[in-house]
């Protein structure tokens, strides 16, 4: 106990260096920008960013991340309050209160809201992540090969249902992903396999230019394949940006139970921020003393939403980094960062890595108050960039792709790599294919096959190894939940959308009616 | 759900994926062929489950075109302008170097998509420092020079 206080101070310590702050409010500040662009994903941002990461230390590097992770998901709330439209899914129920705020000339409170519930969403997230995720981390200390052969599955079986709309082309791209993982050098025999003849992938399929090609360059051709339209002008934020306290007292046990949802749907794999908003909006309506204010502009509505959404960051970084699980996208490729910083997911992190990864956590609770003071400080002006035509982001977006995976090696044909991936990855959305599952695949896949094969060989190829143990069962029965859960997912996503729409329409029917009596 | 009939070039193009790796994989020694053939029998079975599933809701549901869904606001000339001007600019990274191509294939798309002339030239200044100050300096990465700058020189 003693000792995990020491860390978490001395963790707080590293954070407030002079560079870490830099780089926190840089991040956030990115974050912002890539958020409350439509174009834009919070899981592109972090893609795109990943180079720049590399020189730097690992956990200036990971609050780097996490920062434009942040940012981002707050950054979708602006676009949202102002333009109507979600800069990120995230914000999808935000936009039905805060427009509505909006069109009654109160942009400024929505604004505050929207950042005085996103900052405390976040910050008290932070809450489990300190708590829980080395309790987790534990756990895998009781991983052998097998364990960690049917943990890559079960990584793989929860990405794959993630935001796609069949779950066997979830699958299918996992299966692909970690096909391609197979290229390289054999990590057990050194023999080459699918290399074609090409000693640049003696190592594998580099993958961050896999990373940047699928989410940033692939963006980038579908903002290129639709008419490039004027977006909708921001409007003018008149009123002051703030809230008084019996608002803010109102809006404090929404934001409480927000946490709690948002927390949990961060923790479960599979589920994510697009999810919690539309429940911590519902709940903040059901439980509301002021359910007449639904469908006007309701404050509350506004931080049931936000509250949810941000604090899912803090929740779904505790199975990304102490079972290699991300969640989401986002985490995904956070997760990418990890890796690609030579470290791994589990117990490690929490023993010979502790210093780093208390900084990190520390370094997530201090991009909260960057978030505050950031968004409440430059709202107006993120409001402006969110107009940025496409356009002007289809070149922007491009450039930084090809010199982000030159950085990596300094070598041209990892952008011709990043380049393909991004014309697959384009292909793979069009058809309803899932990038995340095949990037965590390329994770996982080594990992997995590491563990596949030391099982075999010490079982002198008894496949029954990987049946042998109660881990290896509850890791399999884990694998058939998390195939099972996105259709629960998918129902749970859908009824909380349309109870949010349908209760506001009913508001709206019910204050009409009063009109006309 | 009908099927649609662009998950047959799906379902082809997966197919095709597994017979070329498990060509290639059968000349690998014993050893490293576990597993590339697990990846791809795994892929074969979801690939065959698929097509199952697609049978089935042809037969249940009917057809549908699917690709015409996926490109409803394709605008094909934009599209392949902008893929064309960006397999160029890689050429033009290798001869021309970062600096060069890059106000090339900025300049080429910003005009082409109707940006106009200032806020072009705002954003190739803004993107080329943003670049300079975050890889050149700070992080010390030293950009594509290009072979034909490099022997001019």
């Amino acid at each position: 106990m003693l000792e995990t206080l020491s860390l978490m101070g001395a963790g707080f310590l590293n954070a407030l260096t002079p560079i870490n702050l830099l780089m926190m409010a840089g991040g956030v500040a990115m974050g912002i920008v890539i958020g409350c662009m439509p174009g834009l994903s919070a899981a592109m941002g972090v893609a795109l960013m990943l180079p720049m990461t590399f020189t730097m230390k690992p956990e200036t590097g990971l609050i780097v991340l996490g920062a434009i992770y942040c940012g981002a998901i707050f950054g979708g709330s602006i676009s949202a309050i102002l333009i109507h439209t979600p800069g990120t899914p995230a914000s999808a129920a935000t936009a039905i209160e805060g427009y509505q705020m909006t069109l009654n000339g109160r942009a400024g409170k929505a604004l505050f809201t929207a950042c005085y519930s996103s900052f405390w969403g976040g910050l008290l997230s932070c809450i489990s992540l300190y708590f829980f995720a080395p309790l987790l981390a534990q756990l895998t200390l009781k991983f052998r090969s097998a364990e960690y052969f049917w943990l890559s599955i079960f990584g793989l079986t929860i990405i794959a249902g993630v935001s796609g709309k069949s779950l066997v082309k979830g699958l299918i791209s996992g299966a692909l992903g970690l096909l391609l993982s197979t290229i390289g050098l054999d990590p057990i025999t050194g023999a080459k396999r699918f290399m074609f003849g090409q000693s640049y992938f003696a190592e594998g399929i580099n993958t961050t230019c896999a990373l940047i090609g699928l989410f940033s360059m692939s963006q980038v051709f579908i903002l290129a394949e639709k008419k490039i339209v004027q977006r909708a002008k921001a409007t003018k934020v008149t009123d002051k940006m703030g809230l008084s306290r019996e608002e803010r007292k109102q809006i404090r046990p929404t934001i409480f139970r927000s946490w709690i949802i948002g927390n949990l749907i961060g923790i479960l794999p599979g589920a994510g921020a697009s999810i919690a908003c539309f429940l911590g909006y519902n709940t903040s309506r059901q439980f509301s003393k002021h359910k007449e204010m639904f469908g006007k502009g309701s404050i509350e509505g506004v931080a049931g939403s936000e509250a949810a959404n941000n604090a899912v960051t803090g929740g779904s970084l505790i199975p990304t980094l102490t079972l290699g699980i991300p969640g989401e996208s986002v985490t995904a490729v956070l997760m990418g960062g990890l890796v690609i910083q030579g470290l791994t997911p589990g117990p490690e992190l929490f023993g010979k890595y502790a210093p780093m990864t208390y900084t990190f956590f520390a370094g997530f609770v201090l991009v909260q108050f960057f978030m505050l003071g950031i968004g409440l400080l430059g709202s107006r002006g993120f409001a402006q960039i969110s107009r940025l035509s496409d356009a002007i982001l289809i070149p922007c977006v491009t450039v930084l792709c090809f010199v982000g995976s030159y950085a990596i090696h300094k070598n041209i044909m990892d952008i011709v790599v990043m380049l393909s991936f991004g014309v697959v990855g384009y292909l793979m959305r069009k058809f309803d294919l899932n990038t995340a599952a095949v990037v965590l695949a390329l994770i996982l896949g080594p990992i997995g096959e590491k563990g596949l094969r030391n099982a075999l060989r010490s079982s002198q190829g008894d496949i029954g190894i990987l049946f042998s143990s109660v881990v290896c069962w509850v890791l399999i029965a884990l694998c058939v939940v998390g195939i099972l859960s996105p259709l629960f997912m998918n129902r749970l996503e859908k009824k909380a959308e349309e109870e949010a729409v349908a209760g506001t329409d009913e508001d709206i029917e019910v204050l009409t009616q009063e009109d006309s009596v | 759900m009908k099927m649609k009939k662009s998950d047959i070039g799906v379902v082809a193009v997966m197919y095709f994926v597994c017979a070329f790796f498990y060509s290639q994989m059968l000349q690998l020694k014993a050893d490293s062929q576990t597993y590339p053939r697990f990846t791809i029998l795994l892929l074969f079975g979801l690939t065959t489950l698929y097509l199952v599933q697609m049978l089935v809701n042809w037969k249940r549901h009917g057809v549908q075109q699917g690709r015409d869904e996926a490109f409803l606001e394709f605008q094909s000339a934009q599209f392949f302008v902008c893929l064309a001007a960006t397999i160029l600019y890689l050429v033009l990274m290798y001869f021309l170097g970062f600096y060069i191509s890059t106000v090339l294939f900025m300049a080429a798309v910003l005009l082409y998509l109707r940006v106009p002339y200032l806020h072009a030239g705002i954003t190739i200044i803004v993107i080329l420092a943003l670049i300079y100050f975050a890889f050149s300096r700070f992080l010390g990465v030293r950009l594509p020079v290009g072979t034909l700058i490099k022997a001019l020189r």
